[in-house]
């Protein structure tokens, strides 16, 4: 048995690498834990795309007549919500709420955050001095009271949400990536780099950041669960989309309360839709982390 | 005129502990196509003397505080950044001493040689990617075609060690500055990659400062060998002249560290004793008298300059005929060199000046007082 195992796995190592992102995927698909986080985001993602093709009914409009209608009825296998309308339908959209504002606001924040950091990682003293003191700042404010602030400076809207969760991540991508470019500053390879002539705009685009950018990637990741949980979090303190009807979890999540005792399941699928969905992105952001370090490779 | 003159080069790091004094004033030559070894414990100043000939002093707590350094005539201190950029890789490379991290891990062999190579040359990537393989060829890895297309994490050290050093002679340099390039590889690996460097230099000419701890590394390999101590040159001589007549008591004491099989006579390890200077105060004295069996009085006042051991008409600064030269009041006669202690009968090493004895006590803690007492109970014994 083992004689035969031996030749396959000594051939193994020989192989050329396929590219460093290749290399990733491949190690990122025998890890367990992250394939059940892409699981859920392949769910949810196919959900928020689908839902019109998925339910017949409207996310908005529904019948009194028909109102809090246990799970299972026919028709309606999530049950309907107070004013009648049907909840898988509104989960499946509220996906589509939560996924728009989730990924651009990631991107948001993405923008402002790692152009600030690459600056200040790059130039350093003075610029890095100033810059760094106001992600401070901004660091020090709770990220949901920061939004809370944007919201109510700049009223509700779904832009202004986005830039809301965007402004509590930029300053945390901030930090990274500029503590990643101020550590590669000084390794071996950049100096080795610098040895053979390497100019400042190199050193820092093919040498700094892209060894930089594996650390911003498992971050942005895993800042999309804390993005869908802030929207939610938004919209359950009332400061969601303009318009109360849209279907938004945290929304649906305060216009329940009220019922807890006899509607339960109001509470629940929301609840679960925003846990699984957070919980997609968290294994997925760690399996990166792993997958993406050639160094950590087991 | 050499193709590199160091002269009178003074590095320090400002630092928040204060000042640190690296090197203090070294001047030494370098002939085209001469291997010139730099050896002392670590902190002697052997890296940053290279690094500050490279210009890649860590920014901004290392300054080159005085000094000329010149590459081929060229001043390499008064060079704008942009023409030392120039320079570096295509008149002067390096070689470090870790080649675990001094390859950039996400990017392949290929890119970072192919980069180098269109960065200096104007070459299309094609051109450059034939001579990267040439390259990998030249130093011995097999198969440099699909090698090329790995990634850093790939190769075993040795290979990293291999691939550095085609990168480093990827432009053919005048002079390659070597940074204890074998330290972290096996010895059977050493051998071969020291080897490998001592060819591929010979064979285009590439003068090479080989800076390392390691005697034994720099017997086989350098011509010439400058002894360093605290951020000075101590002792100065050609290879075979050193090993035979090593005349400053540093480089005896280095001698004597050296466990030799071969011993006949003198065959005892002499281990150096204390530690290297605190090289946040600036030097007073000859550096090394703290720790020297042959001080005398004048030592602990006055650090003495880099003299001829002998006498000579025309001093010699490069090449096999260099002259021998030694920065010490009170050299080991030839006898003692060989025992590795003073032998004259009735010397004593001078007693450092008052002030110095003070703190040494302070330094000395007083072991009486440290003592503490265990209980030989053991609890669990109570307990049955």
């Amino acid at each position: 048995m083992t004689a035969t195992a031996t030749p396959a796995r000594r051939a193994a190592p020989a192989r050329a690498s396929r590219g460093l992102w290749r290399d990733a995927l491949v190690r990122l698909t025998r890890n367990g834990p992250a394939l059940l986080g892409m699981f859920f985001i392949v769910v949810f993602v196919l959900a928020a795309v689908l839902a019109p093709v998925i339910s017949p009914y409207d996310p908005i409009a529904g019948s009194l007549a028909n109102r809090l209608q246990a799970p299972g009825t026919a028709g309606h296998v999530l049950g309907t919500d107070l004013q009648g309308r049907d909840e898988l339908t509104r989960i499946l959209y509220g996906a589509r709420i939560s996924l728009q504002v989730g990924v651009i606001s990631v991107l948001m924040g993405l923008a402002i955050g790692g152009t600030l950091g690459a600056i200040a990682g790059a130039f350093g003293g003075a610029v890095d001095n100033v810059i760094m003191r106001i992600v401070d700042v901004l660091l020090a404010i709770p990220g949901i009271l920061l939004a809370i602030g944007i919201v109510a400076w700049l009223d509700r809207g779904l832009p202004q949400i986005m830039l809301a969760v965007g402004m509590t991540n930029a300053p945390i991508f901030a930090r990274i990536l500029r503590g990643s470019l101020l550590a590669l500053r000084e390794s071996d390879f950049v100096v080795a780099a610098r040895s053979i002539g390497a100019t400042p705009l190199r050193l820092l685009l093919r040498h700094m950041l892209p060894n930089a950018l594996t650390s911003l990637i498992v971050a942005a990741t895993l800042a999309l669960a804390t993005a869908i949980i802030d929207v939610a979090g938004l919209g359950f303190l009332g400061l969601g989309p303009p318009d109360p009807r849209t279907a938004e979890w945290g929304t649906m999540l305060t216009d329940s309360t009220k019922y807890l005792r006899e509607a339960p399941y109001l509470i629940f699928f929301p609840g679960v839709a925003i846990v699984i969905s957070a919980i997609g992105f968290n294994l997925l952001g760690d399996g990166l982390r792993e997958s993406l370090d050639p160094r950590l490779r087991r | 005129m050499a193709l590199l003159e160091v002269r009178d080069l003074v590095v320090r790091f400002r630092t928040h502990d204060g000042t640190i004094y690296a090197v203090n004033g070294i001047t030494f030559d370098v002939e085209a196509g001469e291997t010139l070894g730099l050896v002392g414990e670590s902190g002697c100043g052997k890296s940053v003397t290279n690094l500050a000939i490279m210009r890649l002093l860590p920014k901004p707590a290392g300054r080159i505080e005085r000094g000329r350094v010149t590459l081929d005539g060229v001043d390499l201190i008064a060079l704008p950044e942009s023409e030392i950029r120039e320079m570096r890789g295509r008149d002067v490379a390096m070689i470090f001493q870790d080649p675990m991290t001094s390859l950039n891990p996400v990017l392949t062999i290929e890119e970072q040689m192919v980069e180098t190579i269109v960065a200096h040359r104007a070459a299309t990537r094609a051109d450059a990617r034939k001579r990267a393989v040439e390259l990998l060829g030249m130093v011995g890895i097999p198969h440099p075609e699909t090698r090329l297309r790995s990634y850093p994490h790939q190769f075993s050290g040795g290979m990293r060690q291999r691939v550095m050093i085609a990168m480093a002679l990827a432009l053919e340099p005048k002079l390659l500055i070597a940074d204890e390039p074998t330290t972290a590889l096996d010895v059977t690996i050493q051998a071969q990659v020291l080897e490998l460097l001592k060819d591929l230099t010979a064979r285009l000419g590439t003068a090479v400062i080989l800076i390392t701890h390691d005697l034994g590394v720099v017997a086989g390999m350098a011509e010439r060998i400058n002894v360093m101590y605290a951020g000075f040159i101590v002792e100065t001589a050609p290879t075979p002249d050193l090993f035979a007549r090593p005349s400053h008591p540093y480089t005896v004491g280095l001698l004597h560290s050296i466990p030799r099989v071969d011993a006949a006579e003198g065959g005892e390890l002499v281990p150096i004793e204390g530690v290297p200077p605190d090289q946040r105060r600036a030097p007073v004295g000859c550096p090394f008298a703290p720790r020297c069996a042959w001080r005398v009085e004048a030592c602990w006042a006055d650090n003495p300059p880099l003299v001829p051991l002998e006498p000579v008409s025309r001093l010699v600064a490069t090449g096999p005929g260099a002259t021998h030269q030694i920065a010490c009041h009170n050299p080991p006669l030839p006898d003692e060199a060989r025992t590795g202690r003073p032998t004259r009968p009735g010397f004593v090493a001078a007693p450092p000046p008052g002030a110095v004895i003070d703190e040494l006590a302070v330094a000395t803690p007083d072991v009486e007082a440290t003592l503490v007492e265990f209980p030989t109970t053991d609890a669990r014994e109570e307990r049955r």
